[in-house]
């Protein structure tokens, strides 16, 4: 399937299923990034997980209608995997001036998207209490707010009783998972201003 | 259920956008009024937004190792050993090429080149509807009565000597095609014609060639080499040229 950078940027866009968006984000675009990074002291599986991140990254600038436009898809892309790798590779205590052979001049525009990447920390945190959530509120939760599923689909999936049982669960599981972000005041502060 | 939970359970129906009417309205009374319930649902909104990421993280996961299986298929798959092998065939390809070039240079001797290149006239590209005697025994091949019966002719034409020339070179006698080629390039100067003119230079170079005399055949094959409308043109590539040089005995 083949998309301009019109009918990708909608397709990860809007709510229904974005996977063959994502393919095609992989297809055209991955291979670039593991160039980057492999030339800039990363490995292959570092490649992988910065594209991992990156795709994740722009999806979300994406639905925040963060993304003006101004540039291709891929030159954004770029921009975004730079800020992140550069990001690791200070994390990791490498000097950014040493390591980056990647400099301007390949063709790429360098755009300045450090302040639409700033929350990835946060975010990070984030998910990483949602992954502490019980499993099948993971499935409830995701399938009712992600996948935009119906009650009464659920129920057909998870084998419940009845739809107001589901109901219930995702109640619960919803305040359980309200509970573990406010017991983190700084996480919600930073959140808060992010969301 | 407690006021509060009461409030969570409209807080999220509301977050949800199911509560229409009187409920709906009730429950933007009670967040206007009450900053607890305010707060709650600020923080149930953003659980409801953690989840929404949380799914898409694990979509994008769960496709990244499709995608990852996919990428990597042709690298490190089938495809990419015929590759590597192809790879291997051509760079050996190229080796042995590069070996028989400069074996061919290393052992280059004006008779060696003279045997490669040599290829008797077609005389189809030439030939009127009437012929000479000498045309009927070239094209049958005969190249002994050929040259006997040039031998007898007086006064020779320029396709006689050109014919007669080829003959001695099929029958490995050099100098005496040198003589004939000669001889027809004297025609065409005494009467200025210009009969087998550029062939006579290609074939007189190769008679030189033959004859072991290459620096008499260098400029031959340099000036055909120049010119790219010569007909023997394509015959006389720039490594030939170095070939000859080659075959030049040193003073």
């Amino acid at each position: 399937m083949e998309f301009t950078d019109f009918s990708l940027i909608q397709a990860l866009r809007s709510d229904a299923n974005p996977d063959e968006a994502i393919r095609y984000l992989y297809r055209t675009q991955f291979r670039m990034t593991a160039a980057y990074i492999k030339q800039n002291s990363g490995t292959e599986e570092d490649a992988e997980d910065i594209f991992q991140e990156v795709v994740l990254v722009f999806i979300e600038i994406l639905k925040k209608d963060k993304f003006r436009g101004e540039s291709s898809i891929s030159t954004f892309l770029y921009s975004l995997t730079r800020n992140i790798w550069l990001n690791e590779l200070n994390k990791r205590g490498k000097s950014r001036l040493r390591d980056e052979k990647f400099e301007k001049g390949k063709g790429t525009t360098d755009m300045d998207v450090s302040h639409l990447i700033a929350d990835r920390e946060v975010k990070s945190q984030l998910m990483d209490i949602v992954d502490k959530l019980g499993e099948t509120c993971k499935k409830i939760l995701m399938a009712f707010y992600f996948e935009n599923r119906a009650i009464k689909e659920i129920l057909q999936n998870l084998n419940y009783e009845n739809e107001q049982v589901v109901r219930n669960k995702k109640y619960k599981c919803l305040k359980q998972l309200e509970q573990m972000i406010t017991g983190q005041p700084n996480l919600v502060k930073n959140l808060k201003s992010i969301l | 259920m407690n006021e509060n939970s009461t409030h969570t359970e409209l807080l999220i129906q509301y977050l949800d956008g199911e509560l229409q009417g009187e409920d709906l309205d009730n429950v933007k009374k009670i967040i206007e009024e009450n900053a607890s319930a305010r707060e709650e649902l600020e923080n149930l909104r953003l659980a409801k937004e953690a989840s929404k990421s949380y799914g898409m993280k694990t979509r994008i996961g769960s496709l990244h190792a499709e995608m990852m299986q996919e990428l990597k298929t042709p690298q490190t798959g089938l495809t990419r050993k015929i590759f590597q092998y192809s790879l291997r065939i051509a760079a050996v390809i190229i080796v042995l090429f590069g070996l028989s070039e400069v074996y061919q240079y290393i052992t280059a001797t004006p008779e060696k080149l003279f045997s490669e290149n040599y290829r008797a006239f077609d005389l189809h590209q030439t030939r009127g509807s009437s012929t000479t005697s000498l045309e009927d025994l070239y094209e049958k091949g005969d190249m002994a009565n050929l040259i006997q019966e040039y031998n007898q002719l007086k006064s020779p034409q320029a396709e006689d000597c050109f014919l007669a020339g080829d003959a001695y070179l099929h029958t490995h006698r050099p100098a005496e095609a040198i003589e004939a080629y000669t001889r027809l390039e004297q025609i065409n100067k005494t009467n200025n014609t210009h009969f087998f003119e550029e062939d006579v230079e290609y074939f007189l170079a190769l008679g030189y060639l033959a004859n072991n005399e290459p620096k008499k055949a260098l400029p031959l094959f340099e000036k055909i080499h120049a010119d790219p409308g010569h007909p023997y043109h394509t015959a006389v590539s720039a490594w030939f040229i170095i070939k000859v040089k080659k075959s030049v005995p040193r003073p």
